[in-house]
């Protein structure tokens, strides 16, 4: 049994691969080193290795099903009680907040079933204590998750660049570009993530273990993205022979997909460089041999009509309305005829009313959140810009990802 | 750190973001009650670390007679105490938090009249 951290004692270089193909194949007896099974037993501080871990230090904690545990109890127990504390802001304290929304409106004799100005809501809102402090309570805790795991994987930052330097030749493909120009908008530090998707050398940690909080402990096996996986649209032929995943940030639906289909050519490709390496690292582990490049949706690289499916997994609400464009072209360009592209994101079809209390989540979503293009590509009319790019938009489903859009499309035979 | 792209020479693949201005929010009209609620999340994790720590301590002395750090770090609770705990934790955040949720469109200022 092999753990992870093992290969810190390896002394492995960094070899980066420039362009597809480049980056080498593992044999199969480099690759039966990956184990994936954690510690077991108590007190273990050495592995089939030998002596890895210094006096004074502790060995790996082993895993929860496929996430390796935190290292310490202590950053655990905080994350837990953080993701626990978002659990209950988001539903005892947000109901209250939303009652005392619907109050306000009566007290101003609005109705409370009916849209009504977004800058309405926010005036009636913005000194309300209650969505005040529950707003408040959201985004502190938020802060306080992300700089726990920043402390750990910044803290120690050479030891998990050289895990991550010890597989960049191993596995599937792992493309990264230290002169990709990455513009603007996807350089902001979406979900307050500090240095966003791009900038932290342990971007891909510190996105994989802060968004398993997001979920409120419903992702850690990644459930969600294997579900939304298994209910993913394909071509009307069955031929799956060839899989893009869009702004695949960490690579778990990438993997998902890969799961499902495990005899395709899968490819993942995101802006953040540290995000597919930490992908690639995952993979590796998992022995998925998925492919990852740093390379922009707008510009894939890959040729005409290559993949049978292609996908993003809400990576379109994090992107301007220009480069939205821009991304369904490309999406088209790269589909052979017949094929799928599904990018789930939120619903932009047929949306209820929101209550003044959802209008004024959303905006503190957008501007103290850091989500600066959600109320763009709700407001972009993604089904259009599907048609305009060629696509044969279907809105009947399936549903790949539940209470969020069923847009999908296919290229023209 | 050398930069966005290197540590002592290595590549990170790394590129400056643009940063977010939530650290400098205030939602509750002034920027120290913002911070005190900060502080009192930051406290409920470290209660519930200590916390969670006692418990494994608890259970390790019942089953070995003994406990060392290792022991501790490396504890993984049985399904049933994951539940127990999680109960702890929720009862806990219910118990300390709950005053947050009150509704204080009444609120009355230290000088309203005494009503008797």
């Amino acid at each position: 049994m092999i753990k992870r951290r093992t290969i810190l004692g390896a002394g492995a270089g960094a070899v980066l691969a420039s362009g597809a193909g480049l980056a080498s194949q593992a044999n199969a007896q480099d690759m039966n080193r990956w184990g994936t099974d954690g510690p077991s037993g108590l007190g273990q501080r050495t592995d089939t290795e030998g002596e890895v871990y210094p006096p004074g230090t502790l060995a790996p904690r082993g895993r929860f099903g496929r996430m390796e545990r935190l290292p310490t109890l202590e950053l655990e127990s905080r994350q837990n009680f953080l993701r626990s504390f978002r659990t209950w802001v988001n539903m005892s304290l947000s109901a209250k907040a939303a009652e005392r929304s619907n109050q306000v409106l009566r007290e101003n004799d609005l109705p409370i079933d009916a849209e009504i100005p977004e800058a309405r809501a926010l005036e009636l809102l913005m000194n309300e204590p209650l969505p005040q402090t529950a707003s408040r309570a959201w985004l502190s805790s938020q802060q306080l998750m992300w700089n726990g795991l920043r402390e750990e994987f910044e803290g120690r930052v050479e030891k998990y660049l050289g895990e991550m330097e010890a597989v960049d030749n191993y596995g599937g493909i792992l493309e990264l570009n230290p002169e990709l120009d990455i513009p603007k908008y996807a350089r902001h530090e979406i979900h307050i993530m500090p240095g966003g998707y791009v900038e932290s050398p342990v971007a891909g940690h510190l996105y994989h273990y802060g968004t398993n909080g997001f979920y409120m402990g419903r992702n850690d096996n990644d459930e969600i993205h294997i579900g939304a996986a298994r209910r993913m649209a394909i071509p009307a032929d069955g031929k799956v022979k060839r899989i893009l995943d869009l702004g695949t940030g960490v690579g778990q639906f990438a993997m998902a997909l890969k799961e499902r289909f495990p005899d395709a050519e899968v490819w993942g490709i995101d802006a953040g460089g540290p995000m597919v390496r930490y992908a690639h690292l995952v993979s590796t582990e998992r022995k998925l041999e998925v492919n990852f490049a740093q390379r922009m949706a707008e510009d894939t690289k890959f040729p005409d009509n290559y993949f049978d499916l292609v996908t993003s997994y809400i990576m379109f609400h994090e992107v301007d309305p220009e480069a939205t464009r821009k991304i369904m072209h490309e999406a088209y360009r790269i589909t052979r005829p017949g094929g799928v592209f599904y990018p789930i994101d939120f619903n932009t079809l047929d949306n209820p009313p929101r209550t003044a209390y959802q209008q004024y989540r959303s905006y503190m979503d957008h501007r103290w959140n850091c989500e600066p293009w959600t109320p763009k590509w709700r407001a972009c009319n993604p089904q259009q810009l599907i048609r305009d790019a060629g696509f044969d938009l279907n809105t009947e489903g399936p549903v790949a990802l539940p209470r969020f859009g069923v847009l999908n499309a296919t290229k023209p035979a | 750190m050398d930069s966005e792209s290197h540590i002592n020479g290595r590549p990170t693949y790394g590129t400056a973001a643009i940063k977010a201005e939530t650290d400098a929010a205030v939602f509750m009209g002034n920027p120290h009650i913002d911070n005190l609620i900060t502080i009192v999340i930051a406290l409920g994790a470290e209660i519930w670390e200590s916390r969670q720590r006692m418990l494994i301590m608890e259970r390790l002395l019942e089953k070995h007679g003994r406990v060392t750090e290792e022991m501790i770090e490396q504890y993984v609770a049985s399904d049933e105490e994951a539940d127990l705990w999680e109960a702890k934790k929720a009862a806990m955040t219910e118990r300390v938090y709950s005053v947050l949720a009150r509704d204080t469109s009444g609120a009355k200022p230290f000088n309203s009249p005494f009503p008797y």
